[in-house]
């Protein structure tokens, strides 16, 4: 009875926006449960097509149904929370604002940090496991809308990706010290890190840079048991990780191409004139300072040193700021071709619309033409094999020139 | 017909140096898919029309300065490429493709006059003198513009303005090692150019080209080439000195180029 009515695409959900973490980790999806989840989903009455993209920031239900009202009712069903408690935070878009709020969503722009980069890769998870338990169909024959829908949601991120530098510049601290310290040594293959004092924002930033290839850590903290504690959580294959006393630290200092410092000292641990020395003694080689530290750990006069780069907390978080303006900016940019997109793909849309109109008028044209052909077979019968292949070109060639302004007609958009 | 393709290898320069701009500034890919192409397009058309001059009077050589100038411009044009092959790095060629358009734009419009050999010389060990004291020249240059945009990065690096200002850079250790390998490419280069040269001007004037201003300028120049890369490898010189140092022998090659002038044994008869 349903396959007779047009079916609508409808989004519904939550986000970041709307929902404190409260109402979105009850309505939150482990991967596990994902395709339990989606298969409830497609087997509400009504539905068509089903997919599920669950993140730390989202919870958003994208059907292709005939009817709108149940999923409220499967979101309160399924997670057992009441439609009071839910309702106020959600959002729905129909048919053109479903496919630009998708694709804004697969280009990163409407994430909590605009240009991150794992929102595509959870969305084509979502599709793929959609896919597997048969919440898409396949969009060869007509079919699949969500198939088509979702293909070009992803050529729209990477034309995004690729057209805009909006994920080309860090936002996070840490990841800004990454950055930072690829533009002093290109390639962090190797390169020894010395990490002085503890902190969770230095022993990220110790993570990031072993995670881009800085191989060999040397740790330094008054306390020894300390040291030997962190010591323990970085040590893994191919990561050389030594402790050294504080005594040493001078000596040892200079076989570090990154220093990370955060301690809690009242004064300057690495003064101008230690700077000096260190570049010295290494030739020339640069070193890169990283004070988490506040107060400071090191004076920020090392700086004016030949060879030293000292960046403070301040200076970390600025270029990030700085960084998180390009991404706005970039972001602008990026509207304009998801906008641009959308139309397309409402355009192409439109002209699927027409593919059965268009066959029927030719399967009528093509009738037409070989019951005309058939009553003057008689007459045609004294041609010989040639002739009769040249009117067969004939009648041919002058159907689909009578066909032609019609098809174009019925594949042109509508306004 | 040398000049027609020398003259389409100047345009394709002149494209490829306008391109490298926002390539290379902006990281825009389509700029540098136009850049990297038009200049091996250029360098093509430019080797063939080099092959041609040197063909066409068979023992011509190319020691008229617009003749020179042209072989420098390929060599600038051929290190770029090579840079960016190795390292990826397009800045260079913010330097390196205007200098190669502007060498180039003299000779292909208004030809120099070709060179008989002199009686007794070999043209190939003369060509070759030429041609590995003009790569010489050309490594001295591209470190010289390396070593200007190791300085420019790490003043951007010291200054903190990464984040307000959009300009791409290679990394401060990429543009070291540029700086260094190309400087350690030049030296063989030169050493092997000027003892050629040597050798040639001993069997035709004999003991006496010592005393010419040219010949004592050139070993001049090789030693301080020599002394430039002891001190640069041995004291690790980075930055603003490395950019004195690198611009006062390059003073020096300049010298040795204008000396020219003043060389009788750089003079040639013209037909």
């Amino acid at each position: 009875m349903s396959e007779n009515t047009n079916p609508a695409l409808v989004l519904l959900g939550i986000n970041h926006n709307t929902a404190p973490i409260e109402v979105r980790e009850r309505l939150a999806i482990s991967a596990e449960r994902l395709p339990d989840a989606i298969r409830s989903l497609s087997s509400v009455p009504g539905i068509r097509e089903g997919l599920i993209l669950s993140t730390c920031n989202r919870v958003e239900l994208l059907t292709v149904q005939d009817d709108t009202s149940d999923l409220l009712t499967f979101l309160h069903e399924y997670f057992a929370v009441p439609a009071a408690t839910i309702k106020p935070h959600l959002y729905e878009f129909r048919e053109r604002e479903a496919v630009r709020h998708l694709f804004r969503v697969a280009s990163s722009l409407d994430s909590m940090v605009v240009g991150e980069p794992q929102i595509l890769g959870q969305v084509k998870e979502s599709y793929t496991v959609a896919r597997d338990v048969g919440a898409i169909n396949g969009s060869s024959g007509g079919g699949g809308q969500l198939d088509r829908l979702l293909q070009s949601a992803f050529t729209v991120a990477k034309k995004v990706r690729t057209e805009t530098h909006i994920g080309s510049n860090s936002v996070s601290i840490a990841s800004v010290a990454v950055d930072l310290a690829r533009k002093i040594f290109g390639s962090l293959h190797g390169k020894v890190i010395l990490m002085v004092g503890a902190g969770k924002m230095s022993e990220l930033a110790v993570r990031h840079l072993i995670g881009h290839g800085a191989s060999h850590l040397i740790l330094c903290n008054r306390t020894k048991q300390r040291a030997e504690r962190i010591a323990a959580e970085f040590a893994r294959p191919g990561v050389n990780v030594e402790v050294i006393p504080f005594e040493d630290l001078y000596d040892q200092a200079t076989r570090a191409d990154i220093v990370i410092t955060s301690t809690g000292a009242k004064h300057h641990i690495f003064g101008r004139s230690n700077g000096v020395h260190f570049v010295q003694r290494r030739r020339g080689r640069p070193m890169f300072f990283i004070d988490i530290a506040v107060p400071r750990d090191v004076d920020p006069r090392m700086n004016e040193v030949e060879g030293c780069f000292v960046y403070d907390i301040d200076d970390l978080s600025q270029v990030a700021a700085g960084h998180q303006a390009d991404r706005n900016r970039e972001a602008a940019a990026a509207e304009k071709i998801v906008a641009h997109e959308v139309a397309r793909y409402q355009d192409r849309l439109k002209t699927l619309g027409a593919v059965p109109a268009i066959l029927a008028l030719q399967e009528n044209a093509e009738a037409l033409r070989q019951a005309e052909l058939a009553r003057t077979a008689k007459v045609l019968a004294s041609l010989t094999p040639e002739q009769r292949e040249a009117v067969e070109a004939m009648t041919r060639s002058l159907t689909n020139k009578l066909l032609h302004p019609q098809i174009v007609a019925l594949r042109k958009p509508s306004e | 017909m040398s000049l027609l393709w020398l003259r389409v290898a100047v345009f394709l320069y002149g494209i490829a140096a306008l391109a490298v701009l926002p390539a290379a500034l902006y990281d825009r890919p389509r700029w540098r898919h136009l850049a990297i192409p038009a200049t091996i397009a250029g360098l093509l058309f430019h080797f063939v029309s080099l092959t041609e001059m040197l063909n066409a009077a068979h023992h011509s050589l190319p020691v008229e300065t617009h003749e020179t100038q042209s072989l420098l411009a390929l060599l600038l044009a051929l290190a770029f490429v090579l840079i960016y092959a190795r390292f990826r790095a397009l800045a260079l060629g913010i330097f390196l493709l205007p200098l190669a358009f502007l060498l180039g734009l003299l000779p292909a419009f208004r030809p120099g006059l070709e060179a008989d050999t002199l009686p007794g010389l070999s043209s190939g060990w003369l060509f070759l003198h030429i041609a590995l004291l003009l790569a010489a020249y050309a490594a001295l240059f591209v470190s010289l513009v390396a070593s200007v945009l190791y300085l420019i990065q790490e003043r951007r690096l010291k200054s903190k303005s990464l984040a307000t200002d959009r300009f791409r850079l290679p990394p401060l250790a990429t543009i070291d090692s540029i700086a260094l390998r190309s400087l350690l490419f030049g030296l063989p280069c030169m050493t092997a150019g000027l003892l050629i040269g040597s050798l040639l001007a001993q069997i035709t004037y004999g003991a006496t080209y010592f005393r010419d201003p040219k010949i004592l300028l050139a070993f001049a120049m090789w030693l301080a080439y020599v002394g430039m890369i002891y001190i640069r490898r041995h004291s690790g010189l980075r930055g603003r000195r490395a950019v004195y140092l690198s611009s006062f022998v390059f003073m020096v090659v300049l010298c040795v180029w204008a000396a020219n002038q003043l060389s009788a044994v750089h003079r040639f008869p013209t037909p």
